[in-house]
């Protein structure tokens, strides 16, 4: 299948046609799911604040298992799946390796997304994202999964061939860019991280159907080796994308290669193993297997964010100093463009990343601190800030630049658009620290309802815990509102919008 | 229907660097100061609530 | 200088500027503390997850936890039996599709072995308003030595999903002085 390629007017690069209409399909197909899973949260907020406490029980449940795939799984992976055709050949001016089996596996993931939303809707997978053995789902709720995962396994596997071509038709000259460099090990992670879920969910969908046995504590181990790998994907993802973001907004340099690419690799060496922090407390392991691999290995990736969380901004001083903005220590970052919802979006994502994601998961990962954050709101609050504030912040403010570069289409409600990031950022920012306090005194996670109506005794939470709850739904509504925007505008623009005045 | 724009990185792009400076010439050499600031102050939050957190966890039960 | 987007030509593994590698440091450095501080709380700490751990049959632990009932029941509530063990002694909390089985009456400042499994799906112990929290999954005992600090009425929420009746799921720990009366 052949394509024809076009010239970027603002990059210059030469990008193929199968890679506009790979991207495009991705990231529509994210928006969907981001916009199922975004209803699904609203409605776990409003039953999780008591006051409103919208939901019955088993649709609590349910839509939390919902919001969990949706989000976790299908929107980030398809929003990344679109990355990797950019960073390979866009980037590298070069076609898209073989086209229909790119086609082929977005198919299967669709299909694969599909089926697990049917059984999910309809009931058969009440057993939340994590389907922790003995709960047990439908048999096709596995298998969507492992279709779903086969799809993304072909995807990966066209990234590296497309670098391959590439490197053969000398499309670029010297190294690959660094935003590519991140990809590839995002990528590399990719495939460490299916193949744990092929590991996982295999035996499992055969259990489903009664064919064997899986063991609770294995399953948990496995699991978050797909679990939490699938993280470090979207970490590694996130900062190619500041770096990515960085050039375009304000031209942000490289401080140094080897510094960056170093960090990276980092990221892909010590992961895997790092999934231990999601066992601290669990009866399985002994102090010794624990402290090893949620430490030596964790904090050679800790460090590895430690050093991007530096290059980062500090290639957006460099670059802006040396553009003239010298005056005093952060001339470079006041007359920043802030009302490019690229730029703020890529700040806003390092700081709630950095400072509220990255502090409270490196201290909850502690294997005795865990015993005051396991299962707690603490631990949804820290994620939220990484994969919500950090991530997917990260990809709403690209967004901005792929509805004009790739979509060839103008940004509709631009005024709204502009505010987007703050108005998400913010409600993170009060949702995942409100949520990390509540779950300081102890309010547990995945709950339907904390004043424990119907128990055989009563609990007295910290007085303070209602008015917290209160400031997280509120935290939560305004980010509802920010998704909200960020959907409604790249759907007005993608289907309604304004064409970019044509090419010369 | 809404105002159109697009983001001032695609109507403007950034400028290339300027090449030759004394900048550029000598390598960036620690001329990130904003930037140090900013991760001390990081580092900084970090200590302080690990170690808070180390507190709250001496208070406890004893567990082992 | 170039751009993350732009491809850089010829060698790019070159030595890092001073304030890269000042912060590399640091930032090692405070990565080393982190991991001393974990061996350092075993040594010098008063909480771990440690316990004893061992694999067990779901059904006989329940009988243990019954045996364990039989022996030190001293009284009821909402249904679930009450038990009031010797100070020091090994002590047994089932967890179940949706109840923590038995209420135990500890002393303070004493030390006891706490074995927690399941009967059926992974639950998640919480005791609350202290929030200690540990995974309770079928098949595993895990025996952890705890020492009541402070006297209280505390409850055990399930943290983990066990299926509809998980928010139901509630015991009771109650701690008073040694020598406390029956």
């Amino acid at each position: 299948m052949n394509g024809t390629f076009r010239t970027c007017p603002t990059t210059g690069l030469r990008v193929h046609s199968q890679a506009d209409a790979l991207i495009k399909a991705n990231a529509v197909v994210a928006t969907v799911t981001l916009l199922i899973g975004g209803i699904a949260a609203l409605l776990v907020l409003l039953t999780r604040w008591q006051a409103v406490h919208l939901l019955g029980d088993q649709m609590f449940y349910r839509m939390l298992t919902v919001h969990g795939m949706n989000m976790l799984i299908f929107f980030i992976l398809f929003f990344e799946m679109a990355v990797l055709y950019f960073a390979s050949a866009v980037l590298l001016n070069s076609r898209v390796a073989t086209p229909k089996l790119a086609w082929l596996g977005f198919v299967l993931m669709v299909v694969g997304a599909a089926l697990v939303e049917w059984m999910m809707f309809a009931g058969k997978a009440d057993v939340l994202f994590t389907s922790y053995v003995p709960l047990k789902a439908d048999p096709l709720f596995y298998l969507g999964i492992i279709l779903f995962a086969v799809g993304a396994i072909f995807v990966v596997s066209i990234f590296f061939a497309t670098l391959v071509i590439a490197k053969r038709e000398k499309t670029y000259t010297g190294s690959v860019p660094l935003v590519t460099f991140g990809a590839a090990t995002a990528a590399i992670i990719a495939v460490i991280t299916l193949g744990h879920g092929a590991g996982i969910y295999i035996p499992t969908f055969l259990w489903s159907l009664d064919l064997m046995n899986v063991d609770p504590q294995v399953y948990r181990l496995v699991w978050w080796g797909l679990g939490h790998a699938s993280q470090q994907i979207n970490v590694a993802a996130m900062v190619s994308i500041w770096y990515l973001l960085g050039a375009l907004t304000i031209g942000s340099v490289v401080l140094n290669e080897k510094v960056s690419r170093s960090a990276f690799a980092l990221y892909v060496l010590f992961i895997s193993m790092a999934s231990a922090h999601h066992l601290l407390v669990d009866p399985g392991f002994g102090p010794t297997w624990k402290v090893w691999n949620t430490s030596y290995a964790m904090y050679l990736a800790v460090l590895a964010s430690m050093i991007h969380g530096f290059t980062v901004p500090a290639g957006l001083e460099v670059g802006q100093r040396l553009r003239g903005y010298t005056k005093g220590l952060f001339e470079w970052l006041k007359r920043a463009p802030w009302g490019d919802p690229g730029f703020s979006a890529l700040v806003l994502s390092v700081i709630i990343f950095g400072f509220i994601g990255g502090i409270t998961g490196v201290t909850f990962g502690t294997e005795q601190i865990n015993i005051i954050a396991h299962n707690t709101l603490r631990i949804p609050g820290h994620f939220h800030a990484t994969v919500v504030g950090g991530t997917a912040l990260a990809f709403m403010g690209v967004t901005y630049y792929v509805l004009p570069l790739i979509f060839r289409k103008q940004v509709a409600f631009w005024p709204l658009a502009k505010i987007q990031p703050y108005i998400f950022a913010v409600g993170m920012l009060i949702f995942s620290t409100a949520m990390t306090f509540a779950g300081t005194f102890g309010v547990p996670r995945r709950h339907y309802d904390i004043t424990f109506a119907g128990a055989p005794f009563d609990v007295q939470f910290n007085p303070s815990v209602d008015l917290v709850m209160t400031i997280m739904a509120i935290g939560g509504l305004i980010a509802a509102v920010g998704g909200a925007i960020y959907i409604l505008v790249t759907v007005w623009s993608v289907f309604l919008g304004r064409p970019m005045p044509q090419e010369a | 229907m809404g105002m159109y724009g697009v983001p001032q990185g695609v109507s403007n792009p950034p400028q290339p660097v300027p090449q030759g400076t004394e900048l550029e010439e000598k390598g960036f050499g620690g001329q990130a100061p904003g930037t140090m600031v900013l991760v001390l102050v990081f580092l900084l939050a970090f200590v302080v609530y690990y170690f808070v957190n180390w507190k709250l966890l001496s208070v406890l039960w004893r567990i082992g | 200088m170039h751009t993350g987007v732009e491809s850089p030509q010829g060698v790019w593994w070159k030595p890092a500027h001073r304030a890269e590698r000042r912060w590399v440091v640091i930032a090692f450095v405070w990565c080393m503390v982190l991991f001393a501080m974990m061996p350092i709380w075993h040594l010098k700490g008063g909480q771990n997850p440690s316990g004893i751990r061992a694999k067990v049959e779901p059904t006989a632990f329940m009988a243990r936890v019954q045996e364990f009932i039989n022996a030190y029941q001293v009284g009821e509530e909402a249904g679930i039996p009450i038990v009031a063990p010797p100070p020091g002694s090994d002590i047994y909390l089932l967890a179940m599709q949706y109840q923590w089985r038995p209420i135990l009456r500890l002393q303070k400042d004493v030390e006891y072995t706490l074995h927690l499994s399941s009967l059926d799906v992974n639950h998640g112990f919480s005791v609350s308003p202290i929030n200690v929290n540990f995974q309770v999954i079928p098949g595993y005992d895990y025996g952890l030595r705890v020492t009541p600090t402070a006297v209280g009425d505390f409850r055990i929420i399930c943290n983990e999903f066990c299926g509809i009746g998980h928010h139901l799921m509630l015991g009771k720990v109650i701690v008073e002085e040694q020598g406390g009366a029956q």
